[in-house]
């Protein structure tokens, strides 16, 4: 009955809890607002493209810079492969990392992929729903996220 | 139709009983499919939700082997089977044990190991047409859904184990009662999620596993001390069955009789029973005497059906542990 008495406090105090719900453990969306959204990039067209000197282009770049622009935030791009990149967003030296993910990305452990934004047919005319990757447990800017994804872009194709 | 377990026929409050606590193990198994359906649909990347799902998984273990070990036992004993099939009581407790120790040992590591390497779970969105919510609130849905109809399950199911004397419903109505920790468990864990503390989810599992753990160990225990010829105790597994007391002073009370002793095996809803019986004087009791006592002893209760009476000239300690002792605080 102890233990019962003590979920219950618990149950009691999270839902006590005031600010957004859910929260960032390491503040992610707050940061971002109004300041820096850093994003990976690698190379995946037509989703995203990367040339030496200039400014990464395609979709998923658009998708991620429209992003910021609603969170008053500049964008701060990164190129690099797909394991550097995810091993950065790991260590929280980037916020968000493009790549023309799909729903069978294996980095499932090491970040978190979002709801996907659209689904279009692979080359053997399979549906394929793609992603993007952010911070593990970083959930009120991943819901931040994936509601701009889900209510803006929901059918786009490349 | 008379309802028997082996060559026994239940009386009409056992056999009353059966018929509910079979009809209850349906309702469990159709009430765990809409769970396990509904859990998995919404659970996402939350350690706790995994390890509720798991534990309804697991839930189906009891019913199941109830199922079966109530159709065995109906069985009446073979040439093959002297002793009926009862034991098959005993092995389906032994199994759901081992299966709920084994999957609260994974599930206790799988925790542990997730809070030591401080994993962070993402819980994102949800959407339902036009709808987007926070993917958390149809977990905790689910879990307030899944976690109060078992309670009321355990409550239905605990007094017609007694009735029965049957462990296996005994171990499924204590998980039942138990479900709705798993349930509160998970939603702390979500709701700690929300609140932005990563360590709530892994926290609430570990609690969570370590309650499956517990009930395998304590099941194993108490299933494994039956399988291994036990005296006959109480369902609960925590003192000596009454009826023990009951044969021997309805032996001793016979009036050839000097001094009865008796042992009593737990087979799985009934008991065999040896017991011996001491003539005064040493005379030799007449065949009557002795299938008297035999048929009196039988209808004390239904669980007694497989007895033997042995006539001795003293109670053999040897066959009979404690019989000296108590002999020698008596002289």
């Amino acid at each position: 009955m102890r233990a019962t008495g003590g979920l219950l406090l618990a149950a009691g105090l999270l839902a006590g809890c005031s600010g957004p719900f859910p929260a960032d453990p390491d503040g992610t969306l707050e940061r971002v607002t109004g300041g820096v959204l850093r994003v990976g990039v690698t190379a995946n067209e037509p989703w995203t493209a990367t040339e030496p000197g200039g400014d990464p282009s395609g979709l998923e770049v658009d998708l991620a810079s429209e992003f910021a622009a609603t969170l008053d935030a500049e964008v701060e791009w990164t190129v690099g492969s797909e394991e550097d990149l995810i091993g950065r967003l790991e260590q929280a030296e980037l916020d968000l990392v493009v790549g023309g993910f799909t729903g069978k990305s294996p980095w499932g452990a090491q970040a978190a992929l979002t709801t996907p934004y659209t689904t279009v047919p692979d080359e053997h005319g399979r549906p394929e729903p793609h992603v993007m990757a952010a911070p593990l447990g970083e959930n009120a800017f991943l819901v931040r996220l994936e509601t701009f994804l889900l209510e803006r872009h929901r059918d786009v194709l490349p | 139709m008379t309802a028997t377990f082996g060559h026994t026929e239940l009386p009409p409050e056992q056999a009353d009983a059966l018929r509910r606590a079979v009809r209850l193990a349906w309702v469990t198994i159709g009430f765990l499919l809409v769970g396990v359906t509904v859990v998995y649909l919404v659970m996402g990347s939350s350690q706790a939700m995994k390890a509720a799902w798991a534990e309804d998984l697991l839930s189906f273990i009891p019913p199941i082997s109830f199922l079966v070990a109530v159709h065995l036992a109906r069985r009446r004993p073979t040439v093959g089977h002297p002793y009926g099939y009862h034991r098959s009581v005993g092995v389906g407790h032994l199994v759901a044990a081992a299966a709920l120790l084994t999957m609260g040992s994974f599930l206790v590591l799988d925790s542990g190991s997730g809070l030591l390497a401080a994993e962070h779970p993402p819980v994102g969105v949800m959407h339902l047409g036009d709808h987007v919510f926070w993917a958390g609130w149809p977990m905790i849905g689910a879990m307030v859904v899944t976690g109060v109809p078992p309670v009321f399950l355990g409550r239905a199911k605990m007094p017609l184990a007694r009735t029965l004397h049957d462990r296996v419903l005994y171990a499924d109505a204590d998980m039942n009662k138990a479900d709705w920790m798993t349930a509160l468990g998970s939603v702390v864990g979500i709701l700690g999620i929300g609140a932005g503390l990563w360590w709530a989810d892994s926290a609430a599992a570990l609690f969570i596993s370590v309650s499956i753990l517990r009930d395998g160990i304590t099941n194993l225990r108490v299933a494994g001390r039956a399988l291994m010829d036990a005296r006959a105790t109480t369902v609960e597994g925590d003192r000596p069955h009454p009826l023990l007391q009951r044969v021997d002073a309805h032996l001793r009370s016979l009036p050839w009789v000097a001094e009865a002793g008796s042992r009593v095996r737990d087979e799985g809803h009934v008991f065999h029973v040896e017991a011996f019986v001491v003539p005064r004087g040493g005379r030799v009791p007449g065949l009557d005497d002795l299938v008297a006592a035999r048929e009196s002893t039988i209808a004390l209760d239904w669980k007694i059906q497989d007895l033997v009476v042995i006539p001795v000239d003293q109670l053999p300690a040897e066959l009979l542990p404690g019989v000296e002792a108590a002999a020698g605080e008596h002289g």
